[in-house]
Parts: structure tokens; C-alpha cells; sequence
């Protein structure tokens, strides 16, 4: 086995080297790509170089001429096999009690396309450079229909789906209109505000692959896939999509190299190769470019807000009103719909005491790729709203943004907090995560930072963000009373093999979380056995039980919960062995640190021991099954409430209008910790995309032609190591009330905090109201020319 | 179809190989050597970062062809049997790696940057790894990893 | 996008309008045309090598000549296809003036492209199809002057 690296300890707590790295660091791991099948051939789609066109014609006559070719296959060949739509799992109710419009998503093309990139035909050949070159000939004839790009236009603009009249998907409220217009109404001081929140292309550095293979023999199907939930995946191919048993189709995610909520979804691709690789008999294989990774997969945000605060002589919120546009794209993918209602409109509470609130979000269709989750999905909208205005409100009054955030903060006695919005937040201490960062800051010290600047040509500028978020979707009866189409536990099972190693199943999927590290210090800590004998094992649906995945920060709070449920149920067990062992009544053996003792005494067994009575049960209690292997399924009481401050300061260069980020620090309280570096990493990586959002990247679609502008690195700005600054990062905790572990969850904090945090110090240096995202050196620029 | 030979983590190969093809594809299809991996199609990530004769190079950016009789290294030559190399070792102590993806080009190109120059500066560092792109990690740990690398190399 | 401009051509109004219907004339003149065949008076079909950027393509496609005001204006438009590369469309309205130099001639050009060369292209869509026109006008002077223009 080779060298796992320093393990501290490996519990709950320690900050231990990772299990995973050995082999991503020496060119080890196994990502969908690596992966080659026997006889396995290569698909390449043809996609539509056009925002909207009626499909004329496809002719492949000359393109299966081609050397190599082995099959092409169009959407009419999917409608004769009639392969299902693909679907978006959560119906969202309308204001008029009606369900949104989702309209047909199939998975090719067949009469019309509907966004750049629009799969049209897919060409299966022997090689990937025969598939490449063949896929040139097949000729397309479009009728060329006008684009409709503009999520603020979208409604007035040229309609796409016949389903969705306007192009209106849905038109949802949350929150009584009428107490929040006479709050306003009656309000001392109100705050307007425009807010556009700029939408992102995801860009896992791994781009989508996908392998289907068909065996003849069982007649059943493998998927190999960047999948976030192979669960999920499978669940929406065979039951929706396919047509197939679930015990006949296989989906595997190997190693994914990140996802950040794009690999969540079930995409036309991976769809096509397992529904191709029975019609060929063969394994097909597809790799997405990156250029083709900007036109499918699922992008993220684009918003479009009209934003009133209101508040009393005192300074303390009355009221909020938040009117969204929300653009879906041109299909609505597999959980959009519930984006920019449940996950954004229930958090404009924020962690302030606002009385009433009111969102109405009205979705529409566009000719761009479908919008989905990525990385907070929904949340950063909500902080972005909240932070902002809030923020804005403060520099009208002219008072410290600070102690306005400070007056209006739920105050630590007032848990559990019913908000406005829906939730229940079950705990926090927001105020001391402020105090935190404000030390860390030296906020006292910041307009004598600020003179220095200045005396050497630059602007200055500080911004806070404090945000919230809501981890873990649950519980499943709310969820599914909300339209979700599926529960949303998480699953886990232990199974200790008879010489005391574990092998810890898992619902979740890692994809650079550290899962097969953190999960083995939890189990390992929970049954009192050495962190190096737990394995995790996690991505494959023939070994792991039905198992919902990993997104929206729930893996340790959902799928922890679960692994320490199942634990629970082997100390359980082990009560009993180790009480007919020991001879003792079951009620009077403790757990601790790996041995169940009589309590009272010395008479002690060894959990190792007890698993190989187990296993070997030749001296075993009556009426207990042998083995030690645990399956439990969680369904948290409610969602977590992560939440925190993040201080920005900036100089602005005044010349030049470039922002350089002269300190960062964040002060998160997640609960409870279990590996402090992978949380501090996630925080890290968090940041760095709310910054991406906030200064570096801009999703363009040609207004007139809806061409994808912005569709390579050379034109998407990613953020690199020489845009971003070191991050100092702490915490507070007040620990989650009703999950086992009292964990809340951390992988999306940084990208919910940051954006609100870089524009508030953005718009503090420059005297800007708004700035708009991304605040390129040439909107800061024209914002110093405007307002100096 | 021209042939090649050249020296692939200390061994020798040699073959046909089409005169488009490009080094990457050739160092993952045709020697399966999986670990340099492609992030994108326009040479900017830097995934596929790999050493010809010493230096770092973005291995779409070459054709299998320009290597014919050079020394290529890529992640899977640089540990000694399980003795991960001083920069692969500060990667893991320092938390410099998330997904994975990213991390082979992040660390031939760090092994590169950092040769002669013990102690690299941060500034030298992001300015060095400006090729490389990650997602994942905000860089944070990337740059205290080369750092902690670079000395452990001794320069 | 959207380009325009105006060019001076020692020539008569007369003979700049039958360099503008003289496909011979148009092929020297057209940046990267391989082929430039005539249908119909109206109608022509060419082929047109063009690098943008880092994309480079043959577009095969139709020419079109509308509005036709002899010998003062017409509209050319245009479709061509470069296979995975994209497309491009548009047209140009063009039109003569007397000119004390000759004639002065008037392009206003209304292009779109699609698919890879917008994707990747984008931002060196307008500079590379400025240079472009640039060069087929005076291309297209020097050919009616019967001057030796530089291929490149």
C-alpha cells in the first residue's frame, strides 16, 4: 500500500492528510476519460451553430460515407425509439396555483434548436479524430428563427416554446405583497436598488465525459459519468428518460474533477451514448472540449432585480421587497426551477430581523444554455440582494454599514428564529462572527489605511458581506410539499470486515470535498477504531446503496449523519455481542473509544473482537444475526444554517480603474469541524469563484445573433493565482441543533459571501451606488469618472 | 506515418505516430499514461503540463512529432517508486490539491518554476503559475505548497 | 457588427460598376477566394479561405446582388458556411459617387458570425473583417487601375 502520508490521529477535528492525494498527485486517479472500454468507439455531436432554427433537413449521406464511421444517429432516430424528454425534477407552483411550463427537452434535436450548441445528430465512429472529421460533413439545413438572449427582455421578446406563451415558465410568489407595501409605505427611509447578478459558466477543470455500454448477454447497461449523484443520474435515465430497470443500468462516477453543481444534472450527452451503445452494440464514448463545455453545460445565476429595503427612524428593517427575473435558458434542466425560488427567495431574511418580506421571481426562457445550480445556487443571489441594499441603505443614512448589519442582526436568544421567508434558522451568533472579522481587520484602523492610500493615487474601499446559507434540502416531506421530485436523505453503510477493517458506503459523491478522508475520521472516531482502517467507498451504484449525492453543502450534514447513524446501529449490535461475551446484561455495557466495557468494571472487549465474534459466531447470542455490516438513511429535521461575515478591502488604481484585493478575511461558523484543513480549502476555493463573479467573469451572448461571445478561456476570465490574494479565514461555532454531528455544512460559503463583499468595498472606494458584476477595470474606471 | 523515439519517464519508447498528433494525445492514447490531463482546447489551463528535456511544457501546445529524440517526463515519472518527489510531498502536507484535475500541470509546472530558486517569492509564485488554472482550491494552498516545495527541493 | 467606409477609385462610375459585376475582377479582389463562380447575373458562388483568430476555415457559399440601381448601387448579400468553424452572413450596401478623383465609393457592411468563430473569435471578429474590407477595396482599386497589387 503505498505511503498515505502523516496521519495525526485521524479523528474528528484533526487536520489529517488526505487518503485521495497519493494518487492524484502521482498521476493515479481515474477520471472518465482515463477510462477505455474494449471495442469502445467515439461519439462527436453536431450542435447547432445557431441560437433558434426550425431543423430543415439532416442529411448524412456523405458523412456515413466517411472512413470510420460506424453510426449517425438524429433526433428522429430518438423520437422512433421514443426516448423521453429529459426533465427538470422540481415543480414549481406558480402565484395562480399552476405548475411551471416544461416544455420538451429532448435529448437530440429534432425539429427545432433552441440555443447554441443544440445537439443535433451524434457521429460514432472508430476513432475520435474519424467521429471529429465526420461530424464536418453531415449537412444541416436551418430555417433561421430571430434569438431571444436578454433575461430583463426575455418576456417581450421572440417566443421560443409554444408551451410557455411570453416565454414564461413561471410567475412565483413568496410573502403577502400587501403587508410589505404598506411596510414600505410607513417606513421612514427606502432603499431602491437595480441589481444584476452576472451569469457564470460553471468550469470544473474536468470537462463532462461520458462512456455507455451495453453487455447482450444481461442486457444491462453501464454508465461511466462526471456525475455529482450516479444515483440520481440513473434514477432520471431509467425512469424518465430511458425506459430502462433500474437493476439494468449501472451508473459509475469515478474520480470527477469538480463540479460545482454542473455535474449535478442529467445531460443529453451521457443519455445518448447509453441509448447508442445498444443500437451499435458497442461502448460509446464522449469527452467534452471546452469549448463545448461553455455551450452545454449548465451555467449558473443571471438575474435581474428590482430591490426596496425600508427602515424606521431607528435604523431597524421594515420591510423588503424583491422583484427577480430569473433566466432558465432554453430548457429547464434537471432541479432549475427550484434555483431562484426555494433556494433564494427563503434566504432574503438574511441574518437580520426584517418583519416581512415579499419575492416574486418570474423565470423566463432564452435562446442560451439551460441555468442551473453551481455553487450556492440561489444563495449568492440572495446575499448578493441582501448585502447589497443593506449596504446601500447605510451609506444613504450615512451611518457605520456595521452597526446598521449589528442593529438588525437576530440576536443569539431568539434561536430558533421562524423568519418571514419560511425557514426556521435553529442557531447562530452572527454578531460574534462580525466582531471576528472586524478585529481581523482592524476596522478601527481602516481611514487611516485609507489617507495612506490615497496619498499614493489610490482608491480605498472595505466591504462586508453577511452572508447565510441553508444546507441539506430537507426534510423530505417539506421538500416534496414544495415540488421537489425526490426525497432528499442521504444513505450510509458500515460494514466492518471480519479482521476489523471498514468499508464505509456512501449516498455521496466526492469530487474534491476530501469525502474518503473526512468520512474516515468520522467513522473512525465514532466506532474507536484506527482512521487507516476505514475505507470509503462512493460513486458506483451496484455498491453503494440508493444514495442522493453531493451538492448544496449537505455531504457531511446529510451523508455524515448517515455514516454516524450507521455506526449507531453497529455499536448497537455490538452491545449485545459484547454482553453475552462478557456475560453481562446489554443495558450495562458502555462504548467508548473502541471497547465495550461492563460498566462498572474492568471486563472490557475490543470492538475488533466483537466484529470477529461477528463473523465467526461460534460463541454468539441467541437471536442475533452474524455479520456487523449497518445501513441507515437520514433525513435531516431541517436544513443547517452556515453563516458568517467576510470583510473585503480593495485599492483601486485610479488611472487605470484596476481593483487589486489588498486583504480578505473570513469568519464562517459551519458547526462543528471535522477536518479544519479541507474546510479552510473549501473556504479558500469558495472565494476565489465569488471573486471570479465579482471581478473576472462575464457570460456574453450576442444581444442580435445570441452567439455565446465569451466562449474560451481567452474570453472568460477565470480567475488565476495572480488575480487573487492569500485569504485569512477563522471561524465561530455554534453547533447545527439537530443533526448527530452538529455540523452545517462549508463548500459554498465563500462563493455566497464574496460577491457582496468585493462590490460594497468596490463601490465604498470609488462613491459608486452600484458597480456592476464583473467589475472589469473598465466599469470601475467609468464609475471613478462618474462620480468624482 | 513518421516514426519517433524518445526517452518517456527513464524509459525508452519508440513507434509511429500520425504527424498531427498532438504530444498530449499521444502521451495519454497511445501510451496510456492517463495522469496529463486535458482542461481545455485553447491552450490556457495548463492541465496537461508535462517536462520536455527539464522544462515545463503545455503538451497541446506540441506535436508528438517535435519530441523525437528528447527526455519527457510526465506526472507519473516524477515520484521515485512511493517516494513522492519534494513538490508532490508539499502539495499533500499543504492541502494544494482538491478535485485532482488540475494537479499534475499545476505540479510539473511548480517543479519548473521553482528549479534554482529556493526561496520563491509569492508574488513570483502566482505570477509563475499564471498558466495553470484551478478551480477548485483559490490557489491559497497552491502557493504555500510551491513555497514549501521549492525549499524542500533546496533550489 | 456592423463596419463602413468610403473609397476614392480612379475610375469612372461606368467602369467601377462593371468591375463590380465582373466575377474575375471580384475573385482577385476578395481576400482568400479560391473560386468565385457566376450562376446567374445576379448570382454568384464562391469559395473563401479566411483565418480569424485562432480559427482558421473554408467558407463555401452564395453571393448574392440585390437593389441593383445600375451604375449608382446595389446590396451584395451573402451566406457561407465553414463547417464546424461557423458561418457568416451578411450584406453590404454599396453605392457610387461622381468624384472629382473619380468615383467614391460607399460600403455600409452588416455581418454576423456563428458558431466557433463567435465563440472563440468573437473579439477578432471586427479587427480581422475591418481588415478584410480594407483590403478588398483597395484591392479592388489597384485591379480596376490595372496596378500589380501584392497578393498579401
Amino acid at each position: 500500500m503505498p505511503d498515505t502520508g502523516t496521519i495525526t490521529s485521524g479523528g474528528i477535528g484533526d487536520a489529517v492528510q488526505r487518503k485521495e492525494d497519493f494518487r492524484f498527485l502521482t498521476g493515479r486517479g481515474t477520471y472518465t476519460d482515463d477510462i477505455n472500454r474494449m471495442g469502445q468507439t467515439y461519439a462527436v455531436f453536431v450542435r447547432s451553430p445557431h441560437a433558434h432554427a426550425k431543423i430543415r433537413s439532416v442529411d448524412t449521406s456523405a458523412a456515413s460515407q466517411a472512413s470510420g464511421v460506424v453510426s449517425i444517429l438524429t433526433g428522429a432516430d430518438m423520437v422512433a425509439d421514443e426516448v423521453g424528454s429529459l426533465i427538470c425534477g422540481w415543480n414549481v407552483v406558480d402565484r395562480h396555483g399552476e405548475g411551471h411550463k416544461a416544455p420538451p427537452h429532448p435529448p437530440l434535436a429534432h425539429d427545432t434548436v433552441k440555443h447554441v450548441g443544440d445537439q443535433v445528430a451524434v457521429v460514432i465512429a472508430e476513432t475520435l479524430s474519424e467521429a471529429q472529421a465526420a461530424a464536418e460533413l453531415v449537412e444541416v439545413d436551418y430555417e433561421v428563427l430571430a434569438a431571444n438572449v436578454d433575461t430583463g427582455s426575455a418576456l417581450s421578446g421572440p417566443e421560443i416554446h409554444p408551451e410557455a406563451p411570453s416565454n414564461l415558465c413561471y410567475d412565483w410568489i413568496l410573502g403577502e405583497e400587501a403587508d410589505v407595501d404598506k411596510a414600505l409605505a410607513n417606513s421612514a427611509h427606502v432603499t431602491e436598488l437595480d441589481i444584476i447578478n452576472n451569469r457564470l459558466v460553471p468550469n470544473p477543470m474536468e470537462p463532462r465525459a461520458a462512456i455507455g455500454e451495453y453487455d447482450m448477454a444481461t442486457g444491462e447497461y453501464t454508465c461511466f459519468s462526471t456525475s455529482q449523484n450516479p444515483h440520481v443520474l440513473r434514477l432520471i435515465l431509467c425512469a424518465f428518460v430511458l425506459g430502462i430497470p433500474e437493476t439494468k443500468l449501472k451508473v459509475i462516477a469515478p474520480d470527477v474533477g469538480g463540479g460545482f453543481g454542473s455535474k449535478i444534472f442529467c445531460y443529453a450527452e451521457e443519455t445518448t451514448c447509453v441509448w447508442a451503445s445498444k443500437k451499435i452494440g458497442r461502448p460509446v464514448k464522449w469527452t467534452s472540449t471546452r469549448s463545448e463545455a461553455f455551450l452545454t453545460d449548465a451555467h449558473g445565476r443571471d438575474h435581474v432585480s428590482h430591490v426596496k429595503l425600508g427602515l424606521d427612524a431607528n435604523g431597524k428593517f421594515t420591510a423588503l421587497k424583491v422583484e427577480t427575473i430569473a433566466n432558465m435558458g432554453a430548457y429547464l434542466s434537471t432541479f432549475a426551477s427550484s434555483v431562484p425560488t426555494y433556494l433564494y427567495a427563503t434566504l432574503l431574511a438574511g441574518q437580520y430581523t426584517t418583519p416581512v418580506i415579499f419575492c416574486n421571481t418570474k423565470a423566463v426562457f432564452t435562446n442560451t444554455v439551460a441555468v442551473d445550480a453551481y455553487r450556492g445556487a440561489g444563495r449568492p443571489e440572495a446575499t448578493f440582494v441582501v448585502e447589497r441594499i443593506v449596504e446601500t441603505a447605510a451609506r444613504e443614512l450615512g451611518v457605520d454599514p456595521a452597526e446598521l448589519r449589528r442593529k438588525n442582526f437576530i440576536q443569539p436568544d431568539q434561536f430558533p428564529y421562524d423568519t418571514p421567508v419560511a425557514l426556521t434558522y435553529d442557531t447562530g451568533n452572527y454578531e460574534a462572527s462580525l466582531d471576528k472579522a472586524m478585529g481581523m481587520i482592524d476596522y478601527a484602523g481602516f481611514p487611516a489605511r485609507r489617507a495612506k492610500s490615497e496619498a499614493n493615487g489610490k482608491k480605498r474601499g472595505l466591504g462586508i458581506s453577511a452572508y447565510i446559507e441553508a444546507c441539506g434540502i430537507a426534510p423530505s416531506a417539506v421538500v416534496g410539499s414544495l415540488g421537489a421530485g425526490v426525497g432528499l436523505w442521504e444513505s450510509a453503510q458500515v460494514r466492518f470486515n471480519a479482521t476489523g477493517s471498514v468499508s464505509v458506503f456512501t449516498g455521496s459523491h466526492s469530487h474534491g470535498q476530501g469525502h474518503e478522508t473526512a468520512f474516515a475520521q468520522l467513522a473512525a472516531t465514532k466506532l474507536g477504531i484506527p482512521f487507516e482502517n476505514v475505507e470509503v467507498v462512493h460513486g458506483d451504484t451496484s455498491k453503494v446503496p440508493m444514495g442522493m449525492g453531493t451538492y448544496g453543502s449537505r455531504s457531511l450534514a446529510v451523508g455524515g449523519s448517515a455514516i454516524d447513524r450507521a455506526c449507531d446501529k453497529i455499536i448497537e449490535k455490538g452491545k449485545k455481542v459484547a454482553a453475552h461475551l462478557l456475560e453481562a446484561a446489554v443495558e450495562d455495557i458502555e462504548f467508548a473509544d473502541g471497547n465495550f466495557t461492563v460498566a462498572g468494571t474492568d471486563k472490557s472487549k475490543a470492538m475488533e473482537e466483537i466484529v470477529f465474534a461477528a463473523y465467526v459466531p461460534h460463541d454468539y447470542p441467541e437471536g442475533v444475526e452474524p455479520g456487523m455490516d449497518e445501513t441507515a438513511f437520514y433525513d435531516p429535521g431541517n436544513f443547517t444554517y452556515p453563516a458568517g461575515t467576510h470583510i473585503a478591502e480593495v485599492e483601486i488604481d485610479e488611472a487605470t480603474g484596476v481593483t487589486e484585493i489588498v486583504d480578505w478575511v473570513a469568519v464562517d461558523d459551519f458547526g462543528n469541524v471535522i477536518n479544519p484543513m479541507i474546510v479552510e480549502g473549501q473556504v479558500h476555493g469558495g472565494i476565489a469563484q465569488g471573486v471570479g463573479q465579482a471581478l473576472l467573469e462575464g457570460t456574453v451572448y450576442d444581444k442580435d445573433s445570441g452567439q455565446l461571445v465569451t466562449g474560451s478561456y481567452m474570453d472568460y476570465c477565470m480567475p488565476r493565482a495572480d488575480d487573487l490574494p492569500s485569504f485569512r479565514v477563522d471561524m465561530t461555532t455554534t453547533a447545527c441543533t439537530h443533526n448527530p454531528l452538529g455540523v452545517k455544512g462549508c463548500g459554498e460559503a465563500g462563493a455566497i459571501a464574496a460577491p457582496a463583499a468585493l462590490i460594497n468595498a468596490i463601490t465604498d472606494a470609488t462613491g459608486a451606488v452600484t458597480v456592476e458584476m464583473p467589475a472589469t477595470p473598465e466599469r470601475v474606471w467609468r464609475a471613478l469618472q462618474e462620480n468624482n | 506515418m513518421p516514426s519517433i523515439s524518445l526517452t518517456l519517464n527513464g524509459r525508452s519508447v519508440s513507434g509511429e505516430v500520425e504527424t498531427k498528433t498532438l504530444l498530449v494525445d499521444y502521451i495519454r492514447e497511445n501510451q496510456k499514461l492517463t495522469g496529463t490531463h486535458v482542461g481545455c482546447d485553447t491552450s490556457q489551463c495548463g492541465s496537461c503540463v508535462v517536462h520536455v528535456d527539464g522544462k515545463s511544457v503545455k503538451s497541446c501546445t506540441m506535436l508528438a512529432v517535435q519530441v523525437d529524440g528528447s527526455e519527457v517526463t510526465t506526472i507519473e515519472g516524477l515520484a521515485t517508486g512511493e517516494e513522492l518527489h519534494p513538490m508532490q510531498e508539499a502539495f499533500r502536507q499543504n492541502h494544494g490539491l482538491q478535485c485532482g484535475f488540475c494537479t499534475p500541470g499545476m505540479v510539473m509546472s511548480a517543479v519548473d518554476l521553482v528549479a534554482g530558486n529556493p526561496d520563491i517569492s509569492e508574488t513570483e509564485i502566482r505570477e509563475g503559475l499564471e498558466g495553470n488554472i484551478c478551480r477548485c482550491t483559490g490557489y491559497h494552498n497552491i502557493v504555500k505548497s510551491v513555497q514549501a516545495g521549492a525549499k524542500a527541493m533546496g533550489g | 457588427m456592423k463596419l463602413e467606409g468610403t473609397y476614392i477609385i480612379n475610375a469612372s462610375k461606368e467602369e467601377v460598376w462593371k468591375a463590380m459585376n465582373d466575377p474575375a475582377i471580384l475573385q482577385q479582389a476578395i481576400p482568400g477566394c479560391e473560386s468565385l463562380e457566376k450562376i446567374s447575373d445576379t448570382q454568384f458562388t464562391a469559395v473563401i479561405k479566411a483565418k480569424i483568430g485562432p480559427v482558421k476555415a473554408s467558407f463555401t457559399g452564395e453571393v448574392n446582388l440585390e437593389n441593383l440601381n445600375p451604375p449608382h448601387s446595389y446590396t451584395l448579400t451573402g451566406e457561407g458556411k465553414g463547417g464546424l468553424a461557423g458561418f457568416a452572413t451578411g450584406s453590404a450596401d454599396v453605392s457610387l459617387n461622381e468624384h472629382n478623383d473619380g468615383t467614391e465609393l460607399i460600403y455600409l457592411v452588416d455581418a454576423q458570425v456563428g458558431g466557433k468563430i463567435a465563440q472563440i473569435g468573437s473579439r477578432l471578429v471586427g479587427g480581422a473583417a475591418k481588415k478584410l474590407s480594407d483590403k478588398f477595396f483597395s484591392r479592388f482599386a489597384a485591379v480596376i487601375n490595372g496596378e500589380e497589387e501584392n497578393p498579401e
